[in-house]
């Protein structure tokens, strides 16, 4: 008989003795066994960082379904895997993320492109087109998932450019030349909210989500108008430098909106003092055609022109994570999962792509001691990056080579706009001009 | 929408629009908003340039007013008017009267006065109150009244109703008080917003509800079988009577003939055991865990030895067995003369607690041999004498044994005295020969010494005063064996405890000592501190004063020497200055000191002290009484003049003359103080420090100075032999040293500092260029980079805390946006 030798561990010696119980330890505890514990832990913020990098593959997969450019995404409330993404072939697919299926797929749902999508209660969904309409339809999960009959149709006046349902109420808003609120059970719009002198064709509403009856909307006109339900009117108006292309409304800020401006920018605003922005977030190398806040309210996505797809903190206002792929084409419409892990993005090839919110995480189940090291190395990365070599390995961002050569471009552009314009006042009489803060250039004036 | 909430709102509730507008700016925020309210904003005036009552006013004429308002308006202002006219026609028509005949009145009423009739010539005018008069039981009538003040009023100038604003204005002012409406709803987030903001970690999603664990007493609680085998094991407990409250009902039933003191007891009895229990198993493992290999013989020696001793009161069969193996035992300890109690057999024998008379013989024995056999090796003893000794020893009790050696010994010394007395022209007189017989008796007397001391005779030396004095005031022994001198430090072999002799290589043992000889032993230890003591307490200035510290450089001298080595290091110390002229004032800059006084004091006159060392049990043990309390410091201050010349030093020899005088108080006659000067010679023998220190800078200056290095290669680009000419290196193959200027150095007209400029390339990977931002100053940041965050550094919970995210998100849960508290 062949004695075998096993290498036996005893579980009691590295596994706890009851869940929630601490991992045993082994190590030795006197601190004359850890010396060098500045160079030890700034090597290992070191490491970190390129693990970081190394291990940041944001992307997750590729939603198709779409014969043309997507226009419209949104996600269902409380539901983490529910979207529906509206084309401008005017179909309309509801997807599951989760599972990357379709639930539902509507494909003549407008003529001429869908421009806004929204969840309405119970499971339905609403949609809007070009085509003056706006459809109910059944977004619960069926047999046949192609069925194509409305629940129910709202005529409009003209073209809609976007719809956006209250939190809580039946109610809805749609943008078209002007701000119009609908009742679900009601055929024609209960009330219309425009400010006066408006003529421009309203791009975009947005319902507050805390303080759910107010509402906002960016115009074509550049302006961005703040309205309330319970008043009935326009409340402010703010004329900016550059249209909007897209606002969305903080989730736990309730004050602060943001903007994603044409002039590349985006602003974020505290209603309760329009005059200035509160933050510009510079990043993107052309128009920025969409944005939505992570439901933590700390961080946002934008999608550019530009075909990339940025993530920015709340608050720091520049060196966003960029994601791009060699196929991404304009980011016209980007939104955050409910649980703020997941970005989605539609673009004009016509894909909805899945992003991680975080490049370099791990997807699956993570242990205890894994997250634990996780945790350590997020903290020394943050502690180090004052630290040269820490620092620039974490500032770098890889871009595509037209992107990088844009920024270049228009980072000298700027400098030398900003040269000039210290020239000229220097030349002025002392005094007479001083320089201009570049938040307060953003809003040309605040109408009452 | 608004007009139809508007077109309700002023049909219906009439009052309460009244109401509203008498003071139309009392609408609270908090309840502004309610759905029902929503009709009021639809209406909503702001009045910032009008009075209230006015506003009221232009609000009801603005809107489409019930008929019968209208109507009374109408009515009221045409009374008004109707009144006036009157007024006039009346004074009309007294003028008329007075100028033209009488007439007959005009009639102008259709009926009489009273309630229906009212009559203008009567002395009291008609107010609106008499016409109201008849309403007043009904409850309208108030709020009109109220409505109607501004009209009654006397004053002239609200009497006309201003033209309402322009449409794009009155919208204006509408939109910015619904602006600073919601702004202010708004604003109701600002503090949660801010705690947002600040705090350290954010769990999301915030607002999620704390879902409480369900304990198993709870659900213990709450059990009720609900399949069949549930109820099957339910049926089964009841009937067993072993559910939870049956299992309380019995033991209640049991304990309740114990006494309460009684259940106490049984209590702490049960505890008691259960400790007990658990001490005796926590033991048994902690020695189970023991891997030492000798742990475990010596175990199991114990074990069979525990057995043995058993044996030993049972058995005598064994007993024979075991007698044997030790006597074996014994043997072969003998025969290998190991004679020490680390042998198998002798520890055997000091394991156990009761020896009979006979084995204690035999270690006393076996310990007396292994003495001697020391000695043996030493060479310190006569083989005969042994011989006769041992031969003694084997009958005799070892106290007598002793006894008689000392006395033989005390005869010896008493022999020895007597012949030194006698003076004879003998041989034995002549000088080597009293030379050789001196060192014989001294050679003999070290080997008495040293078996007095063996043997106890401490004692005999702690009695004869003469004797103790003698040996130890002997200055560095010289020892002559043969032709070689052997030196020895003077007491040492003396102050050197019989505890020392106690190494693996001697027999004589600690154990030995406890076994055998116990009072000597005890002696010794009373003895020994009196002879160490001198060597403890030696005065720091009279030891080291020589050596001069250990900063001072080239100042070691030998303290054995004694005076001599002062003498020495005047020398010495003159010597350098008469070669360094210019050194002088320097060393009179640097050379201030301080001495302590007391140390001082009791430092012996050079005078008396050929040997200082020698004479310092006698100083202390004089001294002991009488030293000063007072600890003052003298200031010194050393020039070169001092140490050449003795009669500029005026300085020095007043605060010697001070130094004596307070000596004077409270001390003999042997005890003075060492000559300033020599000591503070002593002390700077030898000191060149600013020399070097400036040296040094330089050195470092020049080290750092900015160079040029010519790397050309020899023999590389240059022709070499007869009429080559000499060219310049080529400026491209000149190295500049950048370094650091002289003049910019960061010590640069410092005198007393080097600052180095050196740069540690290592250490600037840690450092920072500016300031990052949420610090504020520069010790803030190294603070905190100063604490490790890794596991090896922290506890656990330290490690969990520091490294804790700033925000928290449970995978797959949904984030929803925040919620207003209803």
């Amino acid at each position: 008989m062949v004695k075998i030798s096993v290498l036996q561990h005893a579980p009691s010696v590295h596994l706890p003795a009851r869940p929630g119980d601490p991992t045993p330890t082994t190590r030795n505890l006197d601190p004359l066994m850890h010396p060098f514990a500045r160079a030890r832990e700034r090597n290992r913020a070191l490491n970190a960082a390129k693990m970081d990098k190394l291990f940041a593959k944001p992307f997750v997969g590729a939603l198709e379904g779409h014969i043309d450019a997507v226009e419209v995404l949104c996600k269902k409330p409380g539901s983490l895997s529910a979207v529906a993404s509206g084309s401008w072939d005017g179909g309309v697919i509801l997807h599951n993320v989760s599972e990357r299926k379709h639930i539902r797929r509507i494909q003549g749902a407008h003529k001429g492109k869908v421009s806004g999508l929204c969840f309405a209660q119970d499971d339905r969904l609403l949609s809007c087109g070009v085509d003056s309409k706006i459809k109910l339809w059944d977004a619960s999960p069926q047999d046949d998932i192609t069925e194509q009959r409305p629940l129910n149709e709202y005529p409009g006046k003209s073209a809609f450019n976007s719809i956006d349902h209250h939190r809580s109420d039946p109610l809805f808003a749609t943008a078209s030349n002007i701000v119009q609120i609908w009742d679900e059970t009601k055929s024609a719009a209960i009330s219309n909210l425009t400010f006066p002198t408006s003529t421009e064709t309203i791009t975009s509403v947005r319902f507050n989500l805390s303080e759910t009856s107010v509402l906002g909307s960016i115009g074509s006109d550049r302006t961005f108008t703040l309205y309330d339900i319970r008043t009935g009117k326009a409340e402010r108006r703010i004329v900016m430098q550059m249209s909007s292309n897209a606002l969305a409304w903080s989730p736990t800020f309730p004050t602060n909106v943001l903007l994603a401006s044409e002039d590349h920018n985006l602003y974020t605003f505290d209603v309760r003092q329009l005059k200035t922005p509160t933050h510009i977030y510079k990043g993107h190398v052309a128009a920025v055609m969409s944005c939505d806040w992570s439901p933590t309210g700390l961080e946002f996505v934008s999608g550019g022109w530009d075909r990339t797809v940025r993530i920015w903190k709340e608050g720091q206002g520049t060196r966003p994570e960029v994601y791009h792929t060699k196929r991404m084409q304009r980011v016209s419409s980007s939104i955050f999962t409910a649980d703020a892990r997941f970005v989605l993005t539609g673009s004009d090839d016509g894909n909805v792509r899945i992003w991680k919110a975080k490049a370099s995480e791990k997807l699956g189940i993570i242990t205890a001691r894994e997250r634990a090291a996780i945790e350590y190395r997020d903290t020394l990365k943050d502690k180090w990056k004052q630290d040269n070599e820490v620092g620039r390995i974490q500032r770098n961002r890889h871009l595509p080579k037209p992107v990088y050569q844009a920024a270049k471009l228009k980072r000298t552009m700027l400098d030398t706009r900003a040269v000039k314009e210290e020239r000229r006042r220097k030349h002025t009489r002392a005094g007479e001009s001083k320089p201009n803060a570049e938040r307060k250039k953003v809003v040309i004036t605040e109408q009452t | 929408m608004e007009q139809d909430l508007r077109v309700r709102l002023i049909g219906e509730n009439e009052d309460d629009e009244r109401m509203d507008s008498g003071d139309d700016e009392e609408i609270e925020s908090d309840d502004a908003f309610d759905e029902s309210d929503e009709e009021k904003y639809g209406l909503y005036f702001p009045s910032n340039d009008h009075d209230d009552e006015e506003g009221a006013v232009s609000t009801s004429e603005d809107e489409a007013s019930p008929e019968a308002l209208e109507e009374l308006q109408d009515f009221v202002s045409k009374l008004d008017h109707a009144d006036d006219k009157k007024r006039k026609s009346n004074d009309v028509s007294t003028q008329s009267a007075s100028k033209k005949r009488r007439l007959m009145q005009e009639r102008t009423e259709a009926g009489d006065e009273g309630e229906f009739g009212v009559s203008v010539r009567g002395s009291t005018a008609l107010k609106l109150d008499d016409l109201l008069a008849p309403l007043a039981s009904s409850s309208a009538l108030t709020t009109l009244k109220k409505s109607i003040k501004v009209l009654t009023s006397t004053s002239t100038k609200t009497k006309t109703l201003l033209a309402p604003l322009p449409q794009r204005a009155q919208e204006r002012l509408d939109r910015e008080a619904a602006y600073e409406q919601t702004k202010e709803e708004v604003d109701k987030w600002s503090a949660t917003m801010k705690r947002i903001k600040q705090a350290e970690h954010l769990s999301f999603p915030l607002q999620a509800q704390p879902e409480g664990r369900v304990s198993n007493l709870e659900l213990a609680a709450k059990f009720k079988p609900s399949n069949e085998l549930e109820s099957a094991v339910d049926n089964l407990l009841k009937s067993a009577q072993l559910r939870d409250q049956d299992i309380a009902g019995t033991e209640a039933l049991k304990m309740a003939h114990l006494s309460v003191e009684e259940v106490a007891a049984r209590r702490a009895e049960l505890r008691m055991m259960r400790e007990l229990a658990f001490r005796a198993d926590k033991k048994a493992k902690r020695i189970a865990k023991i891997k030492s290999k000798a742990y475990r013989r010596i175990r199991k020696k114990q074990r069979e030895r525990l057995g043995g001793e058993e044996g030993d009161a049972d058995v005598d069969v064994e007993d024979a067995e075991a007698q044997l193996k030790a006597e074996v035992e014994r043997a072969r300890e003998r025969a290998t003369l190991r004679h020490k109690t680390t042998g198998k057999w002798a520890k055997a024998m000091q394991g156990r607690e009761e020896l009979d008379v006979d084995q204690r013989q035999a270690i006393g024995e076996m310990l007396e041999r292994g003495e001697k056999l020391r000695r043996r090796i030493q060479g310190e003893m006569s083989g005969d004498e042994s011989e006769e000794n041992e031969s003694d020893d084997e009958e005799q009790d070892v106290e007598t044994i002793k006894q008689s050696a000392f006395e033989e010994l005390a005869m010896l010394n008493a022999s020895d005295v007597l012949s030194a007395d006698i003076k004879s022209k003998s041989v034995f007189n002549m000088k080597f020969m009293r030379d050789a017989a001196e060192r014989q008796t001294r050679e003999a007397d070290a080997a008495a010494d040293d078996f007095l001391k063996e043997m106890g005779g401490v004692e005999q030396e702690s009695d004869d005063d003469a004797c103790g004095d003698r040996t130890v005031t002997e200055g560095p022994s010289v020892q002559r064996v043969g032709g070689r001198v052997v030196y020895h430090p003077g007491t040492i072999p003396y102050t050197k405890p019989v505890d020392s002799h106690a190494s693996e290589t001697s027999s004589v043992t600690l154990q030995s000592a406890d076994l055998v000889q116990d009072s000597p032993k005890s002696l010794n230890s009373i003895s020994s501190p009196i002879i160490s003591s001198p060597t403890q307490e030696s005065n720091p200035w009279l030891v080291t004063s020589s050596s001069s510290g250990p900063s001072r450089k080239r100042s070691e001298v030998l303290v054995q020497k004694g005076s001599d080595a002062l003498a020495k290091s005047t020398n010495k110390l003159k010597k350098r200055i008469a070669k360094g002229g210019e050194e002088k004032e320097r060393i009179q800059d640097d050379a201030v000191l301080e001495i302590d006084a007391d140390n001082v004091l009791t430092a012996l006159e050079p005078a008396s002290t050929p040997a200082v060392i020698n004479t310092k049990h006698k100083l202390k043990g004089k001294g002991k009484g009488k030293e000063k309390p007072k600890n003052d410091s003298v200031v010194v201050r050393i020039s070169p003049a001092d140490a050449d010349d003795s009669d500029g030093h005026s300085e020095v020899d007043e605060q010697e003359r001070t130094l004596e005088r307070k000596r004077k108080g409270g001390k003999g006659k042997g005890v003075t103080a060492f000559k300033q000067r020599e000591l503070v010679s002593l002390a700077f023998a030898g000191d060149n420090v600013v020399q070097a220190f400036e040296d040094l800078k330089q050195s470092e200056i020049e080290a750092d100075a900015p160079r040029e290095v010519d790397t050309t290669l020899p023999g590389w680009g240059s022709w070499g032999g007869t009429g080559t000419k000499k060219f310049p290196p080529r400026p491209n193959l000149i190295k500049k040293i950048a370094g650091v200027e002289p003049s910019s150095r960061a010590d640069y007209k410092k005198a007393h500092v080097i600052i180095s400029e050196k740069r540690d390339k290592k250490a600037a990977k840690y450092l920072v260029k500016e300031l990052p931002y949420p610090y504020t100053s520069h010790a803030q940041y190294a603070r905190s980079m100063d604490i490790p965050v890794g596991a090896e550094w922290n506890t656990r919970v330290g490690f969990q805390r520091g490294t804790l995210p700033r925000v928290v998100k449970k995978m797959g849960t949904v984030i929803e946006p925040l919620v207003k508290a209803s």
